[in-house]
């Protein structure tokens, strides 16, 4: 029996397989390869090798000064950065959790305005809850201090580790979401015949099932937390983190082997958890059968109790949102919030010929950014996925590097790795646009890949068994299929880039500046209109942004 | 014999189609029964109702003398065992088995002695560490049937427990779960598409189509007198014969007759399927289709095809409409 599968088996090598007539490096698709490979190596190996040299080579010399110095001297900085960011992680995993659930397993109202909010959020730019912390519950704060009459300091950790809580619970929700929408209901179902009560069928088997989604969310949180230099400089006080002082390090005391060793004991959880997140991406049969949609068996009837819990969950949290994105409107019509709350226009003036320069330098690079890299990221996950070329796997590996790594330590490696010939970038628009552009290509590389894993290698091979040349599979073939991963890596890598500040805060010079960059330069100087007004120009256009391409992908997998 | 589950004019609806329409049915204590249907006929709608899965819309659900129309899945007395067996791939074996005594009274102690006793009986002694995932689908479905029924259910209900295997392991496994209700005289209910499954499991069938029940009886007795067209069409082959005062008359190939001298029939072998005990031929005698006989192949009379044969049949049977 063995033999003749063997044999069939060998028959039908599947025709997608290349036949490699010449070595592969020396065909006209070999050495394309061979330059996106070297680009990845330049534009993602190489700046996390410049920011390791840096830390350990001081002075021409090979020192661990540095790491001696905050491991003896700093210990209570790690500390900080460690707790609160273990703080944010498990707030955010339980709200996302609740937010997820009440979505996947309730048949409570509501469902689209949630989900509506969660996408809003993230696509949010960044420091909006902490600005909307200070405007509601700063000194002068519209809750605290007008209709409490309180007198009180909110800066601390403890509003650090709330606002980002606020700020991540939304991608936290999304990507458990994603795995619990998964979880086979069948399975749920048994435990429920079997005597398990609702809550214990959703702690015993749906989460469990759940696990590697809500690792991943954990691990994404976490990284986010750790990396967040913005959120303590603002609402803080006297509360600093790792993060932070990397960023003071760079831009007030131009101290760059200690930000390099900062930045480098932030990356080593990250990487720890990386490795982690690849593993259990590879077992994806944690997971069960796929699911299957009967009408008869829908999800189990929750108690009342759960009900009730998830949805104070989900509405507290939807409710905070909302009443976050009312605050950032109404504050940009706000005289001056906390002292006269008569409306005005007066904040527009924020809009100057340099902010508006900014802004359509934002629009600019990001538009360049989504292009090059949806195609950057369609080309490889090809390449990766059908040409199987040798070292894939380590290219892979590489790419999906910039996925967990911090946007501080990612900004603060262009600058080491980028400002000597023969690669002096730094000040140009380039680095800013390759910054972003590679700082999103895990994403868009996943994306391709499971465009392409949805077709199978028999369809190109039928193409090219019936006559077609190399490019015309492309045209004919790929290019239709992976059209909606190149939208989906186009608006993402476009939105990211329009409300990222992490690691292009470090690159800009006074000829790159962006909206982000001028609005976190506003919130800093306690400027709250002026703040307000350009968080809502960033919201605005990025929403029309992505509800536009958006309705171009409905519109293209509806017909 | 007592009636243990009653099933009172039971309806679902979703929206406006109707799954379930006004089913009645009453199952004997230790009574195995079938409900055989195509799919969409209603019958995974009628199980997941009384396993509590599917809220009724209309209608009552008595088990044991007591309405449970109500109770959820988890505290109502009827275990299922799923099509795809629903085993939870984050526990091993032994765990799954047990899974469903953490509810009840039982200490852990007494738990996992009845769970090692309950692989025992279905033959997975020693797997009980295992991965589920790492069993082959015959031990897997085996799994399910112990994590049902070491919680002792008063009707263990099966959706369509042997579809996903292959035609052996399910003729094997057939004979097992008939013997095992044999052994514990346990009640079951039982829904498959498969007709041979259900004639040679059941007690008692019951053929349902488009939500309603055609016909409930003993197998022998639906095989050989089906009450309606559908039934007669969907349970085995069937000639179907204009008689000579015009009614409808249904022949299994099995009674069919072949002879090289005389019968009601004269035509000549079209075509002939070998099948190991049987031999089918089909014989065009000038209707629309051809007719179907089936031959004990070791007989001594053989036709060939393009042979002029007599058709005639011992056993015929009326349908009043077409």
């Amino acid at each position: 029996m063995a033999g003749t599968v063997r044999q069939v088996n060998a028959e039908n090598t599947p025709g997608g397989a290349v036949r490699r007539a010449a070595p592969f490096f020396l065909s006209p698709e070999g050495l394309f390869y061979g330059l996106l490979m070297a680009s990845v190596l330049v534009f993602v190996l190489w700046p996390i090798a410049a920011v390791f040299l840096q830390s350990v080579v001081i002075e021409g010399r090979l020192s661990l000064a540095e790491y001696v110095h905050l491991f003896s001297n700093e210990a209570g900085l790690l500390w900080n950065s460690v707790s609160v960011s273990a703080l944010t992680t498990v707030l955010s995993l339980g709200l996302a959790t609740g937010v997820a659930l009440y979505l996947t397993h309730t048949r409570l109202p509501g469902k689209r305005l949630v989900f509506g909010v969660l996408m809003l959020s993230i696509i949010a730019p960044p420091f909006v809850s902490s600005l909307v912390y200070i405007m509601l519950f700063g000194r002068r704060g519209l809750i605290t201090h007008q209709l409490l009459g309180l007198n009180i300091d909110p800066y601390g950790w403890q509003g650090v580790a709330l606002m980002q809580t606020a700020g991540f619970t939304a991608l936290a929700a999304l990507l458990i979401l994603g795995v619990l929408h998964r979880v086979d209901r069948r399975l749920e179902h048994a435990a429920h015949d079997l005597g398990a009560s609702s809550p214990r069928v959703l702690l015993g088997v749906t989460l469990p099932l759940a696990a590697p989604g809500l690792l991943v969310a954990a691990v994404v949180v976490f990284i986010r937390a750790l990396s967040d230099f913005g959120t303590p400089i603002i609402i803080g006080g006297r509360f600093t983190a790792l993060a932070t002082q990397a960023y003071l390090n760079v831009v007030g005391l131009f101290n760059m082997p200690r930000a390099a060793a900062m930045s480098i004991i932030l990356l080593l959880p990250a990487l720890a958890a990386f490795l982690l997140y690849r593993r259990i991406l590879g077992k994806t049969d944690v997971l069960g059968a796929a699911p299957v949609l009967e009408h008869a068996r829908d999800r189990i009837g929750l108690s009342p109790g759960t009900q009730w819990l998830l949805a104070m969950i989900t509405w507290g949290f939807i409710g905070f949102e909302l009443v976050k994105y009312a605050t950032i409107l109404c504050g940009a019509f706000t005289r001056t919030w906390g002292v006269d709350f008569t409306p005005t226009l007066g904040h527009l003036q924020a809009l100057t010929a340099d902010r508006l320069g900014s802004f359509f330098r934002s629009l600019h690079y990001s538009f360049a950014a989504g292009a090059v890299g949806a195609l950057l990221g369609g080309i490889i996950a090809y390449v990766l996925v059908r040409k199987r070329p040798p070292g894939g796997k380590a290219l892979d590996f590489i790419a999906d590097l910039p996925y967990i790594i911090p946007g501080p330590f990612f900004g603060i490696a262009y600058i080491l790795a980028f400002h000597n010939p023969p690669l002096a970038l730094t000040g140009t628009a380039f680095i800013v646009v390759a910054n972003c552009v590679y700082r999103q290509l895990p994403i868009s590389i996943k994306a391709g890949m499971a465009a392409l894993a949805q077709c199978r290698p028999e369809t190109e091979a039928g193409a090219r068994d019936l006559g077609a040349r190399e490019r015309q599979v492309i045209v004919d073939i790929v290019a239709p299929l992976m059209k909606p991963a190149l939208l989906i890596a186009f608006i993402n890598t476009f939105t990211s880039t329009m409300i990222t500040i992490g690691a292009i805060i470090f690159l800009i010079s006074p000829d790159t500046k962006v909206l982000t960059v001028d609005m976190f330069a506003e919130i800093k100087r306690g400027r709250i209109g002026e703040a307000a007004v350009l968080a809502n120009v960033i919201i605005v256009s990025v929403l029309a942004v992505n509800l536009l391409f958006s309705w171009l992908y409905l519109r293209r997998s509806k017909t | 014999m007592t009636m243990f589950l009653e099933l009172r004019a039971l309806c679902k609806r979703y929206g406006r189609a109707i799954a379930v329409d006004h089913l009645d049915l009453a199952v004997g204590k230790g009574e195995f029964v079938c409900i055989l249907g195509p799919s969409g006929c209603g019958k995974t709608t009628t199980i997941g109702m009384v396993g509590g899965f599917v809220a009724p819309t209309l209608g009552r659900i008595l088990l044991d003398g007591e309405d449970v129309t109500g109770l959820p899945p988890n505290v109502r007395p009827t275990c299922t065992v799923f099509q795809n067996y629903a085993l939870f791939p984050h526990m091993n074996v032994l765990k799954n088995v047990v899974y469903g005594l953490r509810f009840r009274n039982v200490t852990g102690k007494q738990a996992l002695r009845a769970g090692e006793a309950m692989l025992d009986m279905m033959g997975l002694s020693g797997l009980g560490d295992r991965r589920v995932t790492d069993l082959s689908g015959g031990e897997q479905q085996r799994v399910a049937l112990a994590r049902a029924l070491v919680l002792k259910p008063k009707v263990l209900l099966l959706d369509e427990p042997l579809s996903n295997l292959d035609a052996r392991l399910r003729f094997t496994l057939r004979k097992e779960i008939r013997d095992l209700q044999m052994r514990l005289g346990i009640t079951m209910l039982y829904v498959t598409h498969d007709q041979e499954e259900a004639l040679g499991l059941a007690d008692r069938m019951v053929v349902m189509n488009a939500g309603r029940i055609e016909q409930i009886g003993a197998p022998e007795e639906v095989y050989a007198r089906p009450a309606t067209p559908f039934v007669a069409r969907f349970l085995g082959r069937a000639n179907l014969l204009c008689g000579e005062d015009g009614r409808l008359l249904l022949v299994r190939p099995e009674d069919m007759l072949l002879s090289r001298q005389v019968g009601r029939y004269r035509g000549t072998v079209a075509h002939r399927q070998f099948s190991g005990p049987l031999t089918t031929y089909f014989v065009e005698v000038g209707l629309p289709h051809p007719l179907e006989a089936d031959m004990l192949s070791n007989s001594d009379e053989r036709y060939g095809v393009g042979e002029a044969v007599y058709v005639d049949w011992r056993r015929d049977l009326s349908l009043s409409d077409g």
